[in-house]
């Protein structure tokens, strides 16, 4: 009998261990508002944003939002492709991540579906939540495709360990996403301040390397680029349908 | 039963045994196959791994470089005017010169002055099918690379016979090579003698030897200048840009 309890116990105890799991924040929708299928609620109040070892962020200033929602998978080309009949891509990927899009394309598909890019700040808050954390699921992971060079796109709902604590998928892998503001930093030439916009949120590589970015990093990139590795989400304000 | 005027008895399944069995005996030079990329003692008048100074040398096959009297480059495939270019013919062709870096995918980049001409000078002579979306490049070493038709007309690809004001030197792919910056050295092939339009993709010479990808776009990540003493200085991803760098208007 003790044995047998020993096994149960055991068998119980790893099952509620699950480490892979991110703990999630329970958020209070108000009555009224009606959150559209595929959006997260973010709730108003404060979080911090940027991080003091990186010069170029707002180096871990509390910032103070309002509720707005946010898609909770990047657009996917299945998605796209309704918008921009001309998309092509394969139908086994249709769930993957749509890529190789402007700042304008993405903005245009947001605005067609009576959304718009979420800016910067709201795209952080989505990512960390208000506890500051690094990483959208709070602890450090190795890659898993450390080894390989090149970009490697995965399903937008296939990382359920990898959410931030609002239940956001893909916000430190998968692509890099637009999002609405320019690129200004202490450091930008006047010249440049409407030269680069925002990307946030995807891998960086070195040889064979994979990592990680953490959810206060900033990368810039032309408006008119259009590359394998970025893509994008959309956002609202509350009342939005 | 008879294969080849051979009768398959004992004898001729012995005599088949011998024959492959002596030839490993022999090197495959003596078949007049020179095959370097396992080989240390490759000769010094090859071309092979560098690193000089300013530009490394990268080379998957080395191999004595083209002899330009035996070169020609053929464009077919799906395409209404199949052509082949002797080397002359290449500089009638719009020419057009930028200044990029070559990212490698082991870290390290340089710059150099390329001229040449846009693929779309290409596309206008052979006027590619339009179900060609993608092209095949061969070249001397037998190497090979794979790009979409897309890829190729963006603005900064070219197609190049001359670097920093000289015709290409040996090392670097004479003839004539592709510059992509927006792509990792690899995908920058050298030697070229053969382009292909198809309607579906090939795989290309890396990602069928080592661990790096068909598409080969440069990742945001870190770069290590040879021009800036190898420090590392992140990157954005697509085509490298230091701050030091001139980006083209």
């Amino acid at each position: 009998m003790r044995r047998f309890l020993f096994v149960v116990f055991s068998l119980l105890f790893i099952f509620t261990c699950n480490k892979d799991e991110v703990d999630q924040i329970e958020v209070n929708i108000p009555i009224g508002i009606t959150v559209p299928e595929g959006m997260v609620y973010i709730p108003d109040g404060d979080f911090i944003m940027g991080h003091s070892d990186y010069p170029d962020t707002e180096k871990g200033k509390v910032i103070n939002m309002e509720a707005f929602l946010i898609d909770r998978f990047e657009v996917t080309r299945g998605q796209f492709s309704i918008f921009n009949p001309d998309y092509s891509f394969h139908p086994q990927k249709a769930r993957f991540p749509v890529s190789m899009v402007t700042f304008e394309q993405a903005q245009g598909y947001c605005k067609w579906n009576g959304r718009r890019l979420p800016t910067e700040a709201e795209w952080e808050k989505s990512a960390r939540g208000p506890d500051g954390r690094k990483w959208p699921w709070k602890i450090y992971h190795e890659h898993p495709n450390n080894g390989f060079s090149g970009f490697l796109p995965e399903a937008v709902d296939s990382r359920e360990e990898w959410v931030s604590p609002y239940g956001v998928y893909g916000m430190g892998h998968n692509v890099w996403e637009w999002v609405s503001d320019w690129y200004i930093s202490d450091k930008t030439p006047k010249a440049d301040s409407k030269r680069y916009k925002v990307i946030r949120g995807g891998l960086t590589q070195t040889h064979t390397a994979i990592k990680f970015t953490p959810t206060y990093f900033r990368n810039k990139m032309e408006p008119t680029a259009h590359f394998n590795f970025i893509g994008f989400r959309c956002a609202c304000s509350v009342d939005c349908r | 039963m008879k294969i080849l005027g051979q009768k398959l008895n004992r004898r001729f399944f012995l005599s088949l045994f011998s024959l492959s069995a002596l030839s490993t005996f022999f090197s495959k030079k003596a078949f007049g196959v020179s095959d370097y990329r396992r080989d240390k003692n490759i000769p010094k008048q090859y071309v092979q791994n560098r690193d000089r100074p300013g530009f490394f040398i990268r080379s998957a096959n080395p191999f004595m470089g083209v002899d330009v009297n035996g070169w020609s480059l053929s464009v077919r495939g799906m395409v209404k005017n199949p052509i082949t270019f002797e080397y002359e013919d290449l500089f009638g062709l719009k020419k057009t010169s930028q200044i990029s870096r070559l990212k490698c995918v082991e870290c390290w980049s340089a710059t150099a002055q390329w001229e040449g001409f846009r693929f779309q000078e290409v596309i206008d002579r052979v006027q590619p099918d339009i179900n060609a979306k993608y092209v095949y490049f061969q070249s001397a070493d037998s190497y090979y690379e794979s790009y979409t038709l897309k890829e190729l007309v963006r603005p900064r690809v070219l197609m190049v016979l001359r670097m920093n004001d000289k015709p290409l030197s040996k090392d670097h792919g004479f003839p004539l090579r592709l510059i992509a910056p927006f792509k990792y050295g690899y995908k920058n092939i050298k030697y070229i003698t053969s382009i292909e339009f198809a309607d579906s993709r090939k795989r290309n010479y890396w990602s069928n030897h080592g661990p790096y990808s068909v598409d080969g776009t440069i990742q945001p990540g870190t770069d290590h200048p040879l021009d800036f003493k190898k420090k590392p200085l992140s990157i954005n991803g697509g085509e490298v840009f230091h701050p030091f760098d001139k980006r083209p208007l």
